[in-house]
């Protein structure tokens, strides 16, 4: 069986809702059934099959191609199978993601894997602000499940963030891990202004060193026998955070933020730590 | 327009009628006699084995307001799982606990209500409040404006100035908040809290104005009798939600002194600190009171399971309640130092105790109270629940069978600490009749509303009679407001706009003098702003008032 595969026609003016089009709702869907299909574009309705060339029968295979930054909510509670964006994906990519795989080559807007539950999400580009955060007005973002960003991602990212990983091999914008109640961000790259604002408890590791605020604050330089086998946990996975030479278990650890409950840690990189790095640095916004 | 509705039940207290079958004749509005035979008729309904009352009157609903616009805020997963989608005639919106002005309007009218009223107008709020409600489309609406925790009021019985200073100093304030009632809430509570005070009984003073607030609902009380306003003191209690408060509120409806006065949400007030979990119903001895004592009216506040969100201007009991919050959020706020905002969203629960005891208490005070027209069928909307469960509620009070179905259901604790499997009243649709609408209309002060007689105005809901009233009491087959029919099978087909009740008490100009003064020195506001003008309600072509008549004719 050939991957169910969606080849966008031509781009639309409006934003298009994609949450149909999501691997459990299409189980047992014939072709024309799934062209028959009615997506939100902007204030009317259209039919799957006016934006979308439609082949091939794995529904629990999805494939997106010549995807914009207008399609919104791809995968959006995807319970099982793999979704596969190749071009860029628009807001809330992977809403609330169950279980599944879900890969995207180039870049994708706010609110990726937000409430996501479990499950691996890839992106090869960067990543808009609140990646991984709650919904406006919720109390908790990601449960579960890891997050891999090859790019850069941009502000709030992990914001309320609850439990899961999420691995950014680029830089991070401001605020990075804001009120972040549990959970893990690596950071390979440079981190913005206000990292771990109101940060209750979890983890951010870094591999250069951060600006902090006042209300962090500095518990000396550790080994840390768990960070081996946190790195032996991202072997499998298709990045540089799998590769050997990118390990350590040396770092500076800093207790914070101690204007909230202050049992969240950020740890720093110490070998090989880049000197020039203590300046404040804010990723560029790219949307 | 002459429209001529034909053969229905007819259930209209005010006039004494109860399930009489009538032709009803509506022209331009109103209610008219019989027309001679030789005038045409424009439009007839046949309505030959339906039941016909008057729109329903929602007497205490929080519609309008600042604090609504908060809670709307405070719970966006709420609205997310209820978006109301536009047609060619109603406005998009989002519903459940606290939904949007134009969603609460269509579902008010698609539930037979023609009149809402929003019992906590701050008076430095009001012109939001007015504002707000003038986007609920189809109902009429009004306010009770809120006193007692005020400054003023406070720095007036601290230097003892006389009631007539007070009268005025009242009637001043409802003429420029645009009101029909006064309401106090939690007395003096709201302003002790701001002096570190956690808890305030009825004759616990304030420790900075050294007032207490039984003084507070006496002189409330007595003003707005004196001022000759027909809705009497709209009082939401001291400790409320507190176990053993049930004390209090005797005392409170003991102490006023066969002044009027309106308990609101009592079921909150009826709490004994009997049983293990010292927790128990005081929904007798409640009951018992109010059968005693013709001054006092109450409203129920009947609280039911599932999520909502409790908007009030009690801080000092939001505040003590805060822990309870679920979803974990909760705002609590002073209001330019006039009163306060409390805003917790709650999730009541069958197989919680707590929760489990408080439906069965509402239900009690209900049950127990014998007459209908001083007792009122509210959730407190959204507090014990949103308005849309008043179908579900009117079921629990016409249907034991149906009661104690759902008695059965909650927390086996709870069961033993009730007598409701005991009662065996069933309301008659005359009585939900009562309550509902001519003892709604009756007690807010209302000349020509919750009437089907001649000459009042034609707010009429029309249901199909079904054993199910929760089926019957959702889905009226026509509801028509000011004789425009507005809803066709529970669904919105035409919208238009209410009217805003208020009354005009008198008051000496004199008072303005010093109340100047006053704004000048501590108020965000002139005194010239702070009034409200006819002109702010009836400018945008759609708002309109209606000036109500006071007691002893003026």
């Amino acid at each position: 069986m050939s991957a169910l595969t969606f080849t966008v026609k031509q781009e639309t003016a409006q934003r298009v809702d994609m949450s149909p089009l999501v691997c459990q709702l299409l189980k047992d869907m014939n072709l024309a059934d799934i062209a028959a299909i009615e997506l939100q574009n902007g204030k009317r309705k259209i039919r799957a099959d006016e934006l979308f060339e439609i082949t091939g029968s794995d529904t629990q295979n999805i494939v997106i191609k010549n995807s914009f930054a207008k399609l919104d909510f791809i995968a959006k509670g995807l319970q099982d199978g793999n979704v596969t964006v190749v071009g860029e994906a628009g807001a809330y990519l992977a809403l609330g993601m169950k279980s599944g795989m879900v890969t995207v080559n180039g870049n994708v807007g706010l609110y990726a894997a937000c409430e996501m539950k479990k499950g691996l999400l890839t992106i090869r580009g960067n990543a808009g602000d609140f990646l991984g955060a709650a919904l406006p007005g919720n109390k908790q973002g990601m449960k579960g499940g890891t997050v891999l960003v090859k790019g850069n991602v941009g502000q709030r990212a992990g914001d309320h963030m609850r439990r899961g990983t999420m691995l950014i091999e680029g830089n991070a914008g401001d605020y990075c891990g804001s009120r972040m109640i549990a959970g893990t961000i690596a950071v390979m790259g440079y981190t913005g202004r206000f990292l771990g604002y109101a940060m209750q408890r979890g983890t951010l590791l870094l591999w250069q060193q951060p600006t902090l605020s006042a209300t962090f604050n500095d518990c000396g330089s550790h080994t840390l026998a768990f960070l081996p086998i946190l790195f032996k946990s991202f072997a499998r996975l298709d990045s540089k955070f799998a590769q050997k030479s990118e390990a350590f278990s040396r770092v500076q650890r800093y207790g914070g933020d101690m204007a909230e409950k202050g049992r969240a840690e950020v740890l720093v990189r110490l070998d090989r730590r880049a000197a020039q790095s203590n300046t404040a640095f804010s990723a560029v916004n790219f949307h | 327009m002459l429209i001529k509705l034909t053969g229905g039940t007819v259930y209209d207290p005010a006039s004494g009628i109860d399930g009489k079958v009538q032709t009803l004749y509506v022209q331009d509005g109103k209610f008219i006699k019989q027309p001679a035979s030789d005038v045409k008729i424009d439009k007839e309904y046949d309505l030959k084995g339906k039941v016909v009352m008057s729109g329903a009157i929602d007497m205490h609903t929080h519609i309008g307001g600042g604090k609504g616009n908060i809670a709307r805020m405070l719970i966006p997963e709420d609205h997310r799982k209820d978006p109301v989608h536009r047609s060619d005639i109603t406005r998009s919106g989002c519903g459940h606990a606290m939904p949007s002005t134009f969603t609460t309007g269509y579902r008010y009218a698609e539930m037979g209500y023609t009149a809402g009223f929003e019992p906590a107008i701050l008076p430095i709020n009001a012109r939001q409040a007015h504002m707000e409600m003038a986007d609920i489309p189809i109902l009429d609406k009004g306010g009770y404006v809120m006193l007692g925790s005020d400054d003023y009021l406070l720095r007036m019985l601290t230097a003892k100035k006389d009631q007539k200073a007070i009268n005025d100093y009242v009637a001043w304030t409802m003429n420029a908040a645009k009101a029909i009632g006064v309401k106090v809430v939690n007395p003096g509570g709201i302003n002790a809290f701001k002096f570190n005070q956690r808890q305030l009984d009825l004759d616990e003073k304030n420790t900075h104005y050294q007032v207490t607030p039984r003084e507070i609902l006496q002189v409330l009380a007595t003003a707005v009798k004196e001022i000759g306003v027909k809705h009497p003191l709209h009082v939401h209690g001291c400790n409320l939600g507190v176990p053993g408060n049930v004390e209090t509120t005797l005392d409170t409806m003991q102490g006023i002194g066969g002044l009027p006065m309106h308990l609101t949400h009592i079921q909150f007030h009826s709490y004994g600190t009997e049983g293990d979990f010292k927790f128990s119903s005081g929904g007798a001895a409640i009951a018992e009171s109010i059968n005693k004592h013709k001054n006092i009216t109450a409203d129920v506040g009947q609280i039911l399971f599932g999520q909502t969100i409790t908007a009030s201007g009690d801080n000092m009991r939001q505040h003590a309640n805060h822990g309870f919050a679920n979803p974990n959020k909760w705002v609590c706020m002073d209001i330019e130092c006039d009163a306060g905002c409390g805003v917790v969203p709650f999730k009541y629960r069958d197989q919680n105790f707590v929760n489990a005891l408080q439906w069965a208490i509402g239900l009690e005070i209900f049950l127990l109270v014998d007459d209908p027209w001083r007792i009122f069928l509210t959730t407190d909307h959204p507090n014990g629940a949103p308005f849309t469960t008043y179908p579900h509620l009117i079921r629990l009070l016409m249907d034991k069978s149906f009661r104690n179905d759902m008695l059965a259901t909650i927390h086996p604790e709870a069961q033993k600490m009730t007598t409701l499997a005991s009662i065996d009243r069933e309301y008659s649709l005359q009585e939900i009749a009562i309550l509902t609408r001519a003892g709604a209309a009756k007690l807010v002060g209302l000349e020509d509303r919750g009437s089907l007689a001649e000459g009042a105005w034609a707010d009429i809901t029309v249901y199909t009679e079904d054993a199910d009233r929760e089926k019957m009491f959702e889905k009226p087959d026509y509801v028509f407001k000011d004789g425009e029919l507005v809803v066709v099978d529970g669904k919105v087909v035409h919208t238009k706009w209410g009217t805003t009740h208020i009354v005009r008490p008198d008051w000496d100009t004199s008072v303005e003098k010093d109340l100047q003064k006053y704004f000048d020195r501590f108020m965000t506001m002139k005194v010239g702003n702070f009034k409200i003008s006819d002109d702010e309600i009836t400018e945008d072509g759609r708002g309109s008032l209606t000036v109500h008549s006071l007691n002893g004719g003026t």
